[in-house]
């Protein structure tokens, strides 16, 4: 049985006294989540590997092909399954010891839609509050206040079963963060929502996480989400954890560099800021991506340009400008040659090249990049 | 946006423990299970019953009261209707014999009334939770404990629960509450209403005193009535997705069981009236002995068997109730059925632990004092045991199986 005293909000569980308080809602010391050697096998298909991650503070996306373990690693998260090898912690507790301890700092928005048929919105969202261990009115009240940030509106008071996928989506989101976890799990969160929604699911997702200071883990196909609001990222395929790392190390340069877009001379544009002493050069998938060593031709078309020495009238060049000085000289240049500048931004690469490249990486080469 | 739109705030408040979601998922689950019309109409209907009961007592005490006993045993002897429904008539002629009964001619008035007041009480409720409140129990519980588990299976509910602080434990005690409370209120309630509406109607509040282990008896009754019903239904729920086919599964057990221990009942009784030379019919309840698992009459009012050839009537004397070769007894004329029910029939029903309608009865008359044959209480008993372990274990298994694929 799990402990069934009272517990103050997410701080600390009371036993009553002489029982020396455990903090476990409190802001973590332990890591949000701590998988070690990971191995679950349902019968003789081994659906996790030797996975081992850790999923700190902040928001952090579980990316991956279906069928890759991804919804098995949200259960071993949970303790709703029993591992063949390894262990999890979440916030140092194991969950298969003490499933309702860890659930109770847990919120989860399920992939698929589930709801109980013949609630409202607003009684849907109050059971979950109620199950969580948030008692009677104050559950109501709570449940309100939830569904309004949610942007739910009127139609909270309609039974669950007759909204559209965009609005039980919501009330799934408010579900799941109604008892103020500490860490929220949402399978592909933004699934059914029109532009405008996605959009304002993701900018909440960023207020819990920023501003709550919310753990958040993502598991989606939606790469370009994942690059917008993810701090850092897990690609599981097959069972076995492909890369890790923070997004920014994984799409940016390990310098800063910014990518300027032009159609002109190109090569005669980077001779020239090279003799300015501005840091110039024509992209290498090498030098944005050092995971990516060897494989250098796919990657120069997935940026955008062509290889280097080729006569080009127009292309991308790669340039530091540090200073306001190496600034106002690359413009200077521009002006020299007539080159007709089309975009200069940070120089980055989309996610979906990184996920695509991890993928088709050898099974047993794990990549992990800085944070 | 809202005007009243706070944004997302912290929660600080204190938490019920575990145990409180049980009490959570059961208020819930009643509240949508009460938006069902058959369900209202159901349970109000399952009501209904206890007023025609309710009279039967009233005439029963007014009687006692009036220092008329004697004269409505008479009448019930001679098999008239003394409470305008025949209940109570049956219950007396069937349960308490003749008024010169040995047992009967030490005892003051007061407490033969006593005597009689308990024994009459007794059959009475055994009556009463056995022929309507049974039935109606089995419907009930058809309307709503198919739907319960299986519609979580089925839209994935289950996932509301098993990723909140809410375990196995919990889910099930709390499903089961719905159906536990569900059965009360179809059973226990109007039981213990019909008691204290038989206290009221009596002469003096006394007999509270005198009767005081019938609500006892009625609470044991109706969890034994509830206990393996409930498990049972929800084990059904627990192992399809499909609540058609739960439901189905449900009334077609209780049906099919029925027929079978019917028909085997009456190929029983076909046989022994086939094989034996001599049929009888008790003048006394309980003058029996068993031996080899059939009933004989240790002091016997024997008969001759019904001269051969006469196969078909005695099948229907045996259906109508009646002895053998006994004739139309005028104004006796009783249901074989309605014996069972009232706990009056003293052969033992050896097929009874086949069938949950029958074994239920069986243990309800002992658990209200008229049962106490170990021969007929044991194999119904470790039936309906049986059937509650497996029921538990399989809905124990089922109900986190999704989460575990």
């Amino acid at each position: 049985m799990s402990p069934s005293g009272p517990v103050v909000g997410n701080g600390i569980e009371s036993r009553g006294p002489g029982h020396q308080a455990r903090m476990i809602g409190s802001p973590p010391v332990e890591e949000p989540v701590q998988a070690t050697g990971v191995v679950k096998r349902y019968g003789q298909r081994t659906v996790l590997d030797r996975v081992s991650l850790r999923v700190k503070p902040g928001i952090t996306g579980l990316v991956g092909p279906n069928g890759a373990g991804k919804s098995t690693l949200v259960k071993a998260i949970l303790g709703l399954v029993r591992l063949a090898e390894g262990s999890v912690r979440v916030f140092g507790i194991d969950p298969r010891r003490e499933p309702r301890a860890v659930r109770r700092f847990v919120g989860v928005v399920p992939e698929d839609e589930c709801a109980v048929p013949g609630l409202s919105g607003v009684e849907m969202v109050r059971y979950a509050a109620r199950l969580s261990g948030i008692p009677g009115i104050e559950s109501l009240r709570r449940a309100h206040e939830v569904l309004d940030w949610c942007n739910a509106g009127q139609e909270r008071y309609r039974p669950v079963e007759t909204l559209s996928v965009g609005m039980r989506q919501k009330i799934s989101f408010a579900a799941a963060i109604v008892h103020d976890p500490r860490l929220v799990i949402l399978d592909e969160p933004t699934n059914g929502l029109d532009p405008i929604e996605r959009r304002a699911m993701l900018g909440r997702l960023t207020t819990l996480a920023r501003e709550h200071g919310k753990t958040i883990l993502i598991s989606t196909h939606v790469l370009p989400d994942v690059q917008a609001i993810c701090d850092s990222v897990i690609v599981l395929a097959a069972g076995r954890v492909r890369l890790t790392g923070s997004i920014r190390a994984l799409t940016h340069p390990p310098t800063p560099e910014e990518r300027l877009e032009v159609a002109g001379p190109v090569d005669e544009l980077v001779r020239r800021l090279v003799a300015r002493g501005i840091p110039a050069r024509r992209p290498h998938s090498t030098d944005l991506f050092p995971a990516a060593a060897g494989s250098e031709g796919r990657f120069s078309a997935a940026v955008g340009t062509m290889a280097p020495g080729d006569g080009a009238q127009e292309g991308v060049v790669l340039l530091q400008l540090s200073t306001p000085d190496a600034l106002a000289g690359m413009w200077a240049e521009v002006r020299d040659l007539g080159i007709r500048v089309r975009s200069l931004q940070a120089a980055c690469r989309p996610f979906e090249e990184v996920f695509l490249e991890a993928l088709q990486a050898p099974p047993s080469e794990s990549l992990h990049a800085a944070p | 946006m809202p005007l009243h739109d706070v944004g997302y705030r912290p929660w600080q408040g204190r938490r019920s423990g575990s145990l409180a979601a049980i009490f959570v998922i059961a208020t819930t689950g009643l509240t949508l299970a009460w938006t069902s019309r058959w369900l209202r109409r159901a349970v109000f209907f399952a009501w209904s019953p206890a007023l025609v009961f309710a009279g039967s007592f009233f005439v029963f005490e007014q009687a006692i009261d009036e220092g008329r006993l004697d004269s409505i045993r008479e009448s019930a002897r001679l098999g008239r209707n003394v409470d305008g429904v025949g209940i109570l008539g049956r219950v007396i002629a069937e349960s308490l014999g003749p008024i010169d009964a040995p047992a009967d001619r030490h005892l003051g008035p007061e407490e033969q009334a006593n005597r009689t007041r308990r024994m009459v009480w007794a059959r009475l409720m055994l009556a009463f939770m056995r022929s309507p409140q049974a039935i109606l129990l089995a419907i009930v519980v058809g309307l709503v404990a198919p739907t319960l588990v299986s519609r979580d299976l089925r839209v994935k509910a289950w996932l509301i629960y098993f990723t909140r602080p809410v375990g196995k434990f919990e889910y099930v005690a709390g499903k089961l509450l719905i159906l536990g409370l569900l059965v009360a209120s179809i059973t226990m309630l109007p039981a213990l209403s019909l008691w204290v509406a038989g206290v009221a109607v009596s002469p003096s509040l006394w007999v509270a005193v005198t009767t005081w282990d019938l609500p006892l008896r009625i609470i044991v009754a109706s969890l034994a009535l509830a206990i393996p019903t409930v498990l049972m239904a929800l084990a059904y729920s627990s192992v399809t997705a499909e609540s058609r086919i739960a439901s189905f599964a449900w009334f077609a057990t209780w049906a099919a069981c029925w027929i079978a221990h019917t028909s085997l009942s009456t190929a029983d009784m076909v046989q022994r009236v086939s094989d034996d030379s001599v049929v009888s019919q008790p003048s006394v309840p309980g003058e029996f002995s068993v031996e080899e698992g059939s009933v004989r009459p240790r002091r016997a009012n024997v008969r001759p068997r019904a001269p051969a050839g006469d196969l078909g009537e005695t099948i229907v004397d045996f259906i109508e109730g009646r002895a053998p070769g006994d004739g139309r007894r005028p104004n006796a004329r009783r249901v074989r059925w309605f014996s069972r029910v009232t706990g009056v029939d003293a052969t033992i029903d050896r097929w009874a632990w086949l069938s949950p309608y029958h074994a239920l009865g069986v243990i309800q008359a002992w658990v209200f004092g008229i049962e106490h044959r170990w021969q007929a209480i044991l194999p119904p008993l470790l039936s309906l045991g049986i059937v509650s372990v497996v029921s538990a274990v399989v809905l124990w298994w089922r109900v986190d199986a999704p989460a575990r694929a």
